[in-house]
């Protein structure tokens, strides 16, 4: 599962421009997929039909990722930009970025190039320019980070693992899915990261019996962390409360039964910020049950996001488990 | 109806956000006289139905009331050495928990204390800031390793507090935020019952309001009525609250003025109150009311959405503070603005 994860983090997929990585994903999807169709928001739905009698299941895990906006070029050549997203100012000065057509750009402050940037008024894109005239980049063209991933022993790094690593787990349970009575709905989703907005319409076109989002959740295991009951390599984590929503107390129920009926560890869940698809499919139409399945996730929205690549094969496991049999909590 | 009584029973009954599910059949059994027909849907709304008692002839209408039922409370984040560290579950005032007493709904229900610090203990600086939310603790008084077996993660904690009765119709207790709400739709259906009214009448006691208007948007989604009437809290006259921030006590419920009302339902509910002398007072809210009505309002392709408040003292804290007068006044109104509805009215406000 190594290199669909690499492939995956690696692919470029700002917030609204996330095409890349749905064709990467349709094409492995293709082969076990009975339907796959691209909704007028982007988001990729793949549905693997069920033999009957089950429920409709809506699996959410999104696509995009955090990135820049150019808005403005000088008469030098230097980039400013915006963010897309929840970009975080400290990774800022020094980092690489990287645009849809390969162009890539330096980021750099220079209020304060050891301190870094106050603002990221203070910041601005290198990308060898000298004038507007021979910028590769125009205003409006979107940037993700530059980082590949990498192996830190049992772990694993990268950009965008917030939520690649999502969609990981969700298309690799598609390609082990065994028969089932449920219709499941596999949706890779678009603009999560600027208000879960892609779930939002895919479960009302959707219409679904149950849903779960698969993310990324926050983490308590490192030395100044803030007190959070999660760790990594202690499996994925079964949420029952974020910065947005409740998870709904069947799904939650339900989830458990299945991590215990597979032998799965996991973790319980409460997040203080922070939210996902779940909080958008929750209210969707008259209402869904909805629960979210998380993988514990170090440095989220940094440069060098931190999984453990035990919990990613048992959130897998847990999908597995939880689609392929009949769901009742 | 003995509103004392329901408020005793609403009040002490436990509902936090997302858990509202034991808390419904009280409320079930507040609605059943005067109700033709229950559901509850996905999002745990207890829906009571009461038809219109007078012919229909054509379209058939219906009007939703919406009064949350769901508390404030705290979720377990933590379990360490003993005692549970938690975080809020809606908008919890952390300065008042130091000394209460919680219940902690771990496998099963245990008694438990926010404990403090001594004063004897504290230096001069510590009086004068509040304790933040992560050096709160609680204690249930057992060892390390049976509160491990006995609590997890995710276990709800809610406030304990006794109903008590103040002089001259007040009551205090926790949850009135919106059990008055709640207990002012029964007081609506039991009116009803002795009026005729031509439109279908859902009154929803509707769950996770606290945490963002979530039951609210999908009952209206799932019942699209005609218009809606959110019934909450407001700010009661209190010390420490400017005049123009609040309402008066036991002067009726608050008519809403803002964009979050139809201006044609603000002014059918007051003319309403003005026929029949029910008391109520204006309460102007320039924006987002932060009630279910903002969800109602725009459900599907929109709904005329009318607001109102009951006044109430020290909200979101164990010890609110009502008139139950006010409740009466808030049901009895719209018990008369519903046995007035017509396809006049319907007409004027476009339906």
């Amino acid at each position: 599962m190594k290199a669909l994860i690499k492939e995956l983090v690696e692919a470029f997929g700002p917030s609204g421009y996330e095409e890349q990585v749905a064709e990467l994903i349709r094409a492995k999807a293709q082969a076990v997929a009975d339907d796959i169709r691209t909704d007028n928001l982007g988001n990729l739905i793949v549905l693997k039909k069920g033999t009957g009698g089950g429920k409709r299941v809506m699996i959410s895990a999104h696509m995009d990722e955090i990135g820049l906006i150019v808005s403005y070029i000088d008469k030098k050549g230097f980039a400013r930009f915006n963010p897309v997203g929840g970009l975080p100012i400290s990774t800022m000065t020094g980092a690489r970025v990287r645009f849809a057509n390969g162009t890539v750009g330096v980021i750099y402050n220079e209020k304060d190039g050891w301190a870094g940037p106050g603002s990221l008024a203070d910041c601005y894109i290198d990308t060898g320019a000298t004038c507007p005239e021979d910028s590769p980049v125009q205003i409006g063209d979107v940037a993700c980070i530059n980082r590949p991933m990498e192996e830190l022993g049992p772990r694993l790094t990268s950009k965008a693992m917030d939520d690649r690593i999502g969609c990981a787990v969700a298309l690799q349970a598609l390609l082990e899915l065994p028969a089932s009575p449920n219709d499941v709905y596999f949706v890779f989703s678009v603009q999560e990261e600027v208000g879960c907005r892609g779930a939002m319409v895919a479960a009302f076109g959707i219409e679904p019996d149950v849903a779960v989002a698969v993310d990324v959740t926050s983490w308590g295991d490192t030395p100044q962390a803030k007190p959070m009951a999660i760790e990594l390599g202690k499996g994925p984590a079964i949420k029952v409360k974020d910065g947005g929503m409740l998870a709904h107390s069947g799904v939650k129920r339900w989830m458990v039964a299945s991590a215990e009926a597979a032998g799965v560890p996991y973790q319980l869940e409460v997040l203080i910020g922070g939210t996902t698809d779940a909080y958008t499919i929750q209210t969707a139409r008259a209402g869904v049950p909805t629960g979210c399945l998380s993988v514990p996730t170090r440095y989220v929205h940094s440069p060098s996001e931190v999984v453990d690549y035990n919990d990613v094969l048992n959130a897998t496991r847990l999908m597995v488990q939880m689609l392929a049999n009949p769901i009742s909590w | 109806m003995d509103i004392v009584g329901l408020m005793r029973t609403l009040s002490s009954a436990t509902g936090i956000s997302g858990y509202e599910c034991a808390l419904a059949e009280s409320v079930r059994q507040a609605f059943q006289p005067f109700a033709d027909e229950f559901s509850v849907d996905t999002l745990g709304n207890l829906i009571a139905l009461k038809r219109a008692t007078r012919p229909v002839a054509g379209v058939r209408r219906s009007i939703m009331l919406a009064g949350h039922m769901d508390e404030i409370g705290m979720i377990v984040k933590e379990v360490k050495d003993g005692y549970l560290r938690a975080t809020d579950v809606g908008g919890i005032d952390f300065r008042t928990l130091l000394g209460q007493e919680v219940v902690v709904h771990g496998v099963r229900d245990l008694p438990g204390v926010i404990g403090a610090r001594p004063p004897h203990v504290l230096a001069a600086t510590d009086y004068e800031k509040p304790v933040p939310w992560d050096q709160f603790f609680i204690d249930i008084g057992l060892p390390a390793d049976q509160v491990s077996e006995l609590v997890h993660v995710g276990d709800l904690v809610s406030l304990r507090r006794e109903f008590i009765e103040l002089a001259e119709g007040h009551v205090s207790g926790k949850a009135f935020d919106d059990r008055a709400g709640v207990a002012s739709l029964a007081v609506c259906l039991e009116q009803l019952s002795s009026l005729q009214h031509s439109w279908d009448v859902y009154a929803i006691a509707t769950t996770q309001e606290e945490t963002g208007l979530k039951g609210a948007t999908t009952a209206a989604y799932g019942i699209n009525p005609d218009i809606g009437i959110a019934v909450d809290v407001g700010f009661g006259a209190q010390s420490g609250v400017a005049e123009h921030e609040s309402i008066r006590m036991n002067a009726g419920p608050a008519i809403a003025i803002g964009p979050n009302v139809h201006p044609k339902m603000q002014a059918r509910l007051m003319a309403v109150g003005d026929l029949n002398e029910v008391p109520y007072q204006k309460e102007v809210i320039p924006g987002a009311s932060g009630t279910d009505g903002w969800a109602i309002q725009v459900a599907r392709a929109g709904i005329p959405t009318a607001v109102l408040s009951i006044p109430l003292r020290y909200m979101h804290t164990t010890v609110e503070t009502l008139n139950v007068k006010d409740i009466e006044r808030a049901g009895r109104l719209m018990a008369l603005f519903i046995s007035g509805l017509d396809e006049a009215f319907a007409a004027d406000l476009g339906l």
